[in-house]
């Protein structure tokens, strides 16, 4: 994973440090307030700056990026454990990333209801799962290799 | 998710590859000269076979640009998503440096699409589907960088001897505690540097017998661990006499 260099230090005119194996993860998420059409929202980790989005982005995922806007996310400490201390949830980094060339984004449904399947907890639901066990269970032994069940020991 | 799919093109590739030679052996012509190229032979079937050979070798869709943070749409919606092993450091050591350069790519693409999921999943507040990939794919690219950073040490040994790539000495503090010093390339050299300067490096005379002492202490909160350790030991033996329960150490 990537580190920061210190050892050689980088002065002007030395190839430039390239970082082969980047360990920092984005996730892009469903803005909470409604964005432009081509406004990506992400959540990126904190040490990351804009230009390290916009890298990321155009060498890695091949998005072309015309501008990114960045603000920090406090983690609410509102929250108190059962000794009344106040617990903190880890602050994060937002980006606004404005795509290029005419392209827009919509975040898609990733939970859609699937046809053909039962409601969760409902009486078919539970009748399915029964019978897919008992079908199963009545299944042969597969070591047996088609063997019949009377023969053997 | 991705392991699988490279393993699977492996594997295709390792079929497409044992067919080439085949046909190449029964070839009276080819069997004569035994080190053909893989790009001879390659060129050799494509003018003379059918492309029923070409079905073999098959490569994923290659999505690009915003869709790689997201999992095949046929994945949505799904309550379970089939995925195999992490990679081991043992097929990971089997690999040139470029396919694991490749390959940590297609890791981190894969961790970007599952934290996205499980964000989504959060926040629309279901189960995420199959949550056993994230630490997948965590162990794998750990064990990626265990292996690059293998080839890198021994490659540094070989070439200057070093066992670390920034140089650095030991040294004692003023405390006479012995640590490894790492050195930092700085833009002025140490006389003018009042920050180096301040640092201590070295141990009074004064303070001998107290390193002294301290390493008694270490040698006396030792022994006592080691005495207590003894003492638990027998007596959970005198309370459970089995004599399976023996530990030998």
């Amino acid at each position: 994973m990537s580190r920061r260099l210190i050892h050689p230090l980088y002065q002007f005119g030395n190839p430039q440090l390239r970082v082969f194996r980047p360990g920092w993860f984005l996730s892009l998420v469903r803005p909470g307030k409604e964005q432009p059409p081509d406004t990506v929202q992400f959540r990126v980790p904190l040490e990351m700056t804009k230009f390290d989005v916009r890298n990321y982005l155009q060498k890695i995922y091949n998005v072309p990026v015309v501008a990114v806007r960045t603000r920090i996310q406090f983690g609410s400490n509102k929250k108190r454990n059962h000794l009344n201390q106040r617990v903190k949830h880890p602050d994060y980094k937002v980006a606004y990333v404005q795509l290029g060339e005419g392209q827009t984004f919509e975040f898609p449904n990733l939970f859609p209801e699937k046809e053909g399947r039962s409601a969760e907890g409902s009486m078919e639901e539970i009748q399915e799962k029964f019978m897919e066990d008992e079908k199963q269970r009545q299944k042969s032994d597969p070591r047996r290799g088609g063997v019949t069940e009377w023969f053997g020991l | 998710m991705a392991a699988t799919s490279a393993g699977r093109i492996a594997g295709l590739c390792r079929l497409f590859q044992r067919c080439v030679s085949s046909f190449t052996l029964q070839q009276a012509e080819y069997s004569s000269s035994r080190c053909i190229s893989l790009s001879n032979r390659l060129s050799s079937v494509c003018s003379a076979v059918a492309p029923a050979y070409y079905r073999l070798f098959h490569t994923s869709h290659s999505s690009s640009g915003l869709e790689e943070f997201f999992d095949l749409p046929e994945n949505w919606g799904e309550a379970t998503v089939k995925s195999g092993g992490p990679w081991t450091s043992k097929q990971l050591r089997a690999k040139s440096n470029e396919d694991l350069h490749k390959l940590w790519y297609v890791l981190l693409k894969e961790k970007n699409m599952l934290l996205t999921l499980e964000q989504e999943a959060k926040r629309q507040r279901v189960a995420m589907p199959s949550p056993e990939r994230l630490k997948k794919v965590e162990r794998s690219m750990v064990r990626l960088d265990t292996v690059v950073e293998e080839r890198e040490l021994s490659l540094r040994r070989l070439i200057t001897g070093h066992e670390k790539g920034r140089p650095g000495a030991w040294r004692r503090s003023v405390f006479g505690h012995a640590y490894w010093y790492r050195f930092r390339e700085h833009p002025i050299p140490w006389f003018m540097n009042t920050h180096y300067k301040r640092k201590r490096f070295f141990t009074p005379q004064f303070v001998e017998p107290h390193m002294r002492l301290s390493l008694e202490k270490h040698l006396r909160v030792k022994v006592r661990k080691t005495q207590l350790e003894r003492q638990q030991k027998k007596k959970l033996e005198e309370l459970f006499p089995k004599a399976t329960a023996h530990t030998h150490s």
